[in-house]
């Protein structure tokens, strides 16, 4: 019997916390279906743009080489932070670290020298490619 | 670090070595055929180096990996499988206009992931394998983007959940750490062991853990992604997320529960019982509803990880014998299952409907009586390896006194048999097109299939020698 | 070593079977008769060579083989014959070589796996019948499991996935209750005396707590109820029977359902005597209401094979009703019962196939005066529709007759019941022979009589019917030792209520066993 006070007294804030939850997601949903205003006149659905009919889409493409940039500035960033970790802790890691780090930046030299093959890293218009498709273009017309 | 420590860590060099070569050979010239041979060379040279440092083990390593018995055998089966996947997607692949070398270092990483997870004895690389695995999943169930329409879907679905899963997990982790102020398994052991009082946090942090593995593991009730990513996955791959990601967070799971001896807490056993019961209900009643066999699979695998946590909450003394051999015959029929599927799929189409296999049997006897051995090992039925599992399990559970649990089991694997056996009928219904074409088994892959249908029969009649291993190895 | 080999030749001749026919579509049938044949004169050479076979010797094994298989379980390869695997044995291989021999002509495609699902069939049911450990037991449980359903589902008529899918799902749910139920026994066992084994005749001495036993019994008593079938879990069994090939349904009938029964006598009374006498009122009761129930709606159906299948339904009834009477003549008479009814209903269920094959209907409806144009089909019907309602001098009878003698001593309320099961059985049985053979006859112009095939497959079953009913002796003596030795916990409390011991109850037996002799089944 006293164990299982001890449990409960244990899992009280648990329980609680749940419920706290389930007050809050309940009220939010509940409120806002009391609350919320309901009526679908002809400009309900309409983008309210200060009077001005909108133009076109509001989702832009931007190039994927965009995010792929940003994407090598994260793990580059990343690497530095761990070389730098180490490099602190130079004297203390001896040679086995200096061993580890070597291999870590040896990776990394791997993996740029297959993103820089791989083409991951040539940014903007590429000329051959359009001289290419120019020159398909072409023949597709002569034809 | 002697020389002795580095061939024990000798498993893991090579993967990771290998995926870094490879990067190199892709990085000068693109082969797919080359990638193939050297990934084979790699899982193949891993493998043996797996079986091989069991004489001076157990090692701990370094404070993060320990190499002993339970972490070799673990290793060796991934590795093996691992290698069974690859080879199951080289003819996969092949047709397809996909870039397909990459494919390959995400494998061996993935296997990588899984391998450190099986010898992880620490949390630091506890988290560090389960990224390195399921980050290479979420590349590899998305991979075929341009020629299939829901690879995309799987992918994305499988990366969010898995970085919720993710996220629990390393909350769970933070407040253990708060409490117990120790990341390695045997430090938090001790504090548990020494501790008067456990508080609200740490059993809190243990329940986000296990929500954590649940996710990653597909148990009820975190298994939605589960029947998605199976199907939107390209076949093997739904054989390496069945196989390799799974058998490798059951292994950090099992070796986390014992060395914390996460049975004294009431809490948890409750809350694990409530997932098998939950994984075997729900996932065999949700699979009667389907017409696809990868989708099917799927279900079925969240209802075997149930039986498997039977097992494994028995805790007894043939827990972890009854789950790792479990999970060898699981392995075993879930790779002859998906084998089957990416056989037959050709190129843009996979063969995932139930009409796909409509009178197999009598277009292709060989392929047929494969995937039906496989299902019937599946299903539990006597002569397969499945049979020999479940048997186990039931054991391990029997011995504890679980009979809620076993009941469930038994009552969801006569749900099973329903679903198994519906595409079992529809292999051997009659064929409407008189023009019987007979197709051979004889391929490369076919040869793989019936090895391992071999082995699936040999496990479920003379189980024994396999058992002396893992006992041995595993539970030793 | 004799009774591996009697499984593995049907194994191996399977196997063989399913190989052949990828190259000639008439060798499995070859092939198939072979191995059944062989294993047959295995067996017989085996039986007539036990000394003492028909003298009703009591007591240990005449055969047995035991070898390590799963040592990690406790688990062994332990086989072993006594007296009433004997009998049971031989009407598994008679059937064998019937069963091969209806398929026949009957089956034209997929020649090849058909006969390896008929052979593994086989195989399975004369695992059950051998085995002697609990674990190998469920594992040929399950091994006649799956071609039967392959065969239900791959050769049957109409509706056959539907039948396939409701006998596997119906046997596989209770089979897993009786898992469980093994499971527990061991692992009680095992905690008690520290032996981890699945070996039976270790487990008949385990102490169980009386209510852990009523629910291992109840396990246990699924399956085999399941099995038999008794009334309320009867309703996987005509959609089975009636969609199975003709063959499929005579194994069932003449098999399959005899595994239950063997099951019955051979696990659930030796293994939980207390727990079965205290259960006894309710199985006799579930008995009686096969009986009636079965004759009832036999008596309604119009598809003439599943009229038949009913008809198993009511026979099966006195097994149950007899199982749990607890004296030897009721014993006696479940073992007639089963051999009488796998060969009375084996033979109703094979010229329901010849009509099918002839005028391609079951429906009662559609036949008529078949009597004329194959008088040699109506009288071997008329013959085992009499045996089938229990005329005397038929193998039936005696069982029912001796059945409902040994039920007597223990309920004289439910024998009373039981016996009205003998007038329904007349009232359907002859319903049979009236609108199928006589009445108007069918304008159907060419309706061959029996072929020589077709007789060969009826003369022994003709044969069988006479002896059993006419000298039953030899029956009676095989089964007499081992129904003792399952009698033996009940034998002293039958004394001490007051119901004199029926030692020489049976003036039927040849020889009367000296009661000396018995033992208490050990494995030595």
């Amino acid at each position: 019997m006293e164990e299982d006070m001890i449990q409960n007294e244990i899992y009280w804030p648990l329980v609680a916390y749940a419920g706290i939850v389930l007050l809050v997601i309940g009220a939010i949903v509940v409120l806002s279906y009391l609350l919320g205003e309901r009526h679908d006149d002809k400009a309900t659905g309409e983008v309210f743009e200060s009077g001005i009919l909108p133009t076109g889409s509001a989702r832009l493409q931007f190039s994927s080489h965009f995010y792929l940039i940003a994407m090598f500035f994260v793990i580059f960033d990343l690497e530095t932070a761990f070389i730098v970790a180490w490099a602190i802790g130079y004297e203390e890691a001896g040679w086995p670290g200096f061993i580890g780090a070597l291999i870590f930046v040896g990776i990394l030299l791997v993996v740029l020298v297959y993103e820089w093959s791989t083409g991951a890293l040539d940014y903007g218009p590429q000329g051959q490619k359009i001289i290419k498709a120019l020159q398909k273009r072409r023949k597709q017309q002569k034809i | 670090m002697s020389s002795e420590d580095f061939r024990s860590l000798l498993p893991l060099l090579i993967l990771a070595a290998a995926s870094i070569l490879l990067l190199v050979v892709i990085a000068v010239r693109r082969d797919h055929r080359l990638v193939y041979y050297l990934t084979v060379a790699a899982l193949a040279a891993a493998l043996a180096a797996s079986l091989i440092p069991v004489e001076y083990s157990p090692r701990t390593a370094s404070p993060l990996l320990v190499i002993d018995g339970f972490s070799l055998f673990y290793s060796a089966l991934l590795n093996a499988a691992g290698l069974i996947v690859v080879v199951l997607s080289y003819t996969y692949l092949r047709p397809l206009r996909e870039q397909m070398e990459e494919y390959y270092v995400l494998i061996l990483l993935a296997v990588l992931g899984s391998v450190i997870l099986a010898a992880s004895r620490h949390f630091a690389s506890f988290f560090l394998g389960l990224e390195l695995l399921s980050v290479s999943l979420y590349t590899l169930v998305g991979y075929m983007v341009r020629s299939r329409d829901r690879s995309m879907e799987a992918g994305l679905k499988y990366l969010i959940l898995a970085a919720a899963a993710a996220a629990f997990l390393l909350f769970g982790m933070a407040l253990v750490f708060y409490e117990a102020g120790q990341l390695g398994f045997s430090g938090i052991g001790k504090y548990l062991a020494e501790a008067e009082a456990l508080s609200l946090l740490i059993i809190t942090g243990f329940g986000l853990i296990i929500i954590g593995i649940g996710f990653k593991l597909a148990l009820a009730p975190f298994h939605m992604w589960a029947a998605d990513v199976y199907e939107g996955a390209p076949a093997p791959v739904s054989a390496l997320v069945a196989t390799v990601s799974k058998g490798g967070v059951v292994a950090v799971l099992l070796r986390f529960y014992s060395e914390v001896d996460g049975y004294q807490f009431p809490v948890l056993a409750l809350l694990f019982s409530i997932f098998a019961a939950a994984s075997m209900l729900g996932g065999n009643l949700l699979a009667l509803l389907q017409d696809n066999v990868k989708r099917i699979l799927g279900y079925s695998s969240i209802a075997h990880l149930g039986y498997l946590i039977v097992a494994f909450l028995s805790g007894g003394a043939m827990a972890a014998g009854a789950a790792t051999f479990y999970l060898v015959a699981y392995f075993i029929t879930i790779l002859v299952a998906f084998g089957v599927v990416a056989h037959l799929s050709s190129g843009e189409q996979e063969a995932e409907k139930l009409e796909d296999y409509r009178s197999l049997f009598w277009r292709r006897p060989g392929t047929a009586v494969v995937f039906t051995a496989a299902l019937l090992s599946l299903a539990g039925i006597p002569l397969t390896a499945g049979f020999i599992g479940k048997f186990y399990i039931a054991a391990a559970g029997a011995q504890e006194g679980l009979w809620v649990l076993l009941f469930i089991l038994a009552a969801s694997s006569v749900i099973g048999l329903y679903y198994y056996l519906r595409i079992i009928m529809a292999m051997f219904a009659s064929a409407k097109d008189p023009a019987q074409r007979i197709a051979p088994l004889f391929s490369g892959v076919g040869l793989l299939l019936v090895i391992l249908t071999v082995a699936l029969v040999w496990l479920g009649v003379f189980p024994q020698a396999m058992l002396d291993m893992i006992n041995e190895w595993v539970a030793g | 070593m004799i009774l591996v080999w009697l499984i593995t030749i049907l194994m191996g001749g399977g196997l063989l079977a399913w190989g052949a026919g990828f190259i000639n579509r008439s060798w499995p049938r070859w092939i198939a008769l072979a191995a059944t044949l062989a294993s047959f004169s295995l067996f017989l050479a085996f039986a007539f060579s036990v000394p003492g076979i028909g003298l009703g010797q009591p007591g240990d094994w005449l055969a047995e083989y035991n070898a390590p298989w799963i040592p990690a379980f406790g688990v062994q390869f332990h086989l072993a014959m006594d007296g009433l695997s004997l009998l049971l044995l031989g009407l598994t291989f008679i059937t064998g070589v019937l069963a091969v021999l209806v398929s026949w002509t009957q089956i034209r495609e997929r020649v090849g796996f058909y006969y390896f699902n008929l052979m593994w069939i086989l195989a399975g049911i004369a695992g059950v019948f051998l085995a002697l450990d609990l674990f190998l037991f469920y594992f040929f449980w399950e091994v006649m499991l799956v071609p039967m359903y392959f065969l239900i589902g791959i050769w049957g008529y109409e509706n056959r996935i539907y039948a396939a899918y409701k006998f596997f799902l119906f046997t596989q749910a209770s089979g897993l209750l009786m898992f469980l139920a093994i499971l527990a026994l061991y692992f009680i066992h095992g905690k008690t005396t520290g032996n981890f084994t699945f070996d039976y005749p270790e487990l008949l001495g385990a102490e169980l707590p009386t209510r852990t036993a009523f629910w291992l019994m109840l396990g246990f008593l699924a399956a085999f109820v399941v099995k038999l079938p008794a009334v309320p879990f009867h309703n996987w069994l005509p959609d089975a029977h009636t969609e199975a090939p003709t063959a499929g349904s005579v194994i069932l009938a003449g098999l399959l359902l005899k595994t239950g029964a063997y099951g019955i006598l051979r696990f659930v009374i030796p293994l939980f005597p207390e727990a079965a006498r205290d259960f006894a009122p309710t199985a006799m009761a579930l008995g009686v209401l096969s009986i009636l129930y079965g004759a009832k709606l036999a008596f309604a159906q119009t598809d003439l094979k599943r009229l038949v299948a009913y008809t198993s339904v009511s026979h099966m009834g006195f097994v149950l009703l007899g199982a749990f009477a607890f004296n030897i003549i009721a014993y006696q008479g479940v073992v007639i019962q089963l051999l009488a009814h796998g060969i009375s209903t084996g033979a109703l269920f094979i010229i329901v196939g010849c009509i099918q094959e002839r005028i391609h209907t079951r429906d009662i409806g559609q036949m008529g005066g078949f009597w004329q144009k194959m008088p040699g089909m109506g009288a071997t019907a008329l013959l085992f529709a009499l045996a089938s309602l229990g005329l005397p001098g038929l193998g039936n009878f005696v069982a029912e007759f001796l059945t409902l003698l040994g039920a007597w001593q223990a309920s004289i309320l439910w024998t009373a019941l039981a016996a009205l099961g003998l007038i329904f059985s007349a009232v359907y049985s002859l319903r049979i022979v009236q609108r199928v053979f006589h009445g108007a006859p069918m304008a159907k112009p060419n309706l061959p009589d029996l072929n020589v095939r077709e007789w060969l497959i009826m003369a022994p079953m003709i044969l069988l019917i006479f002896w059993l009913g006419l000298y039953p002796g030899p029956v009676l003596n095989s089964a007499d030792a081992p129904l003792r030795n399952i009698l033996a916990p009940f034998a002293k409390e039958e004394s001490s209520i007051g119901i004199a011991p029926e030692e020489d109850g049976l003036s039927l037996s040849l020889q009367k066993p000296e009661t000396e002799k018995r033992k208490v089944i050990n494995s030595k």
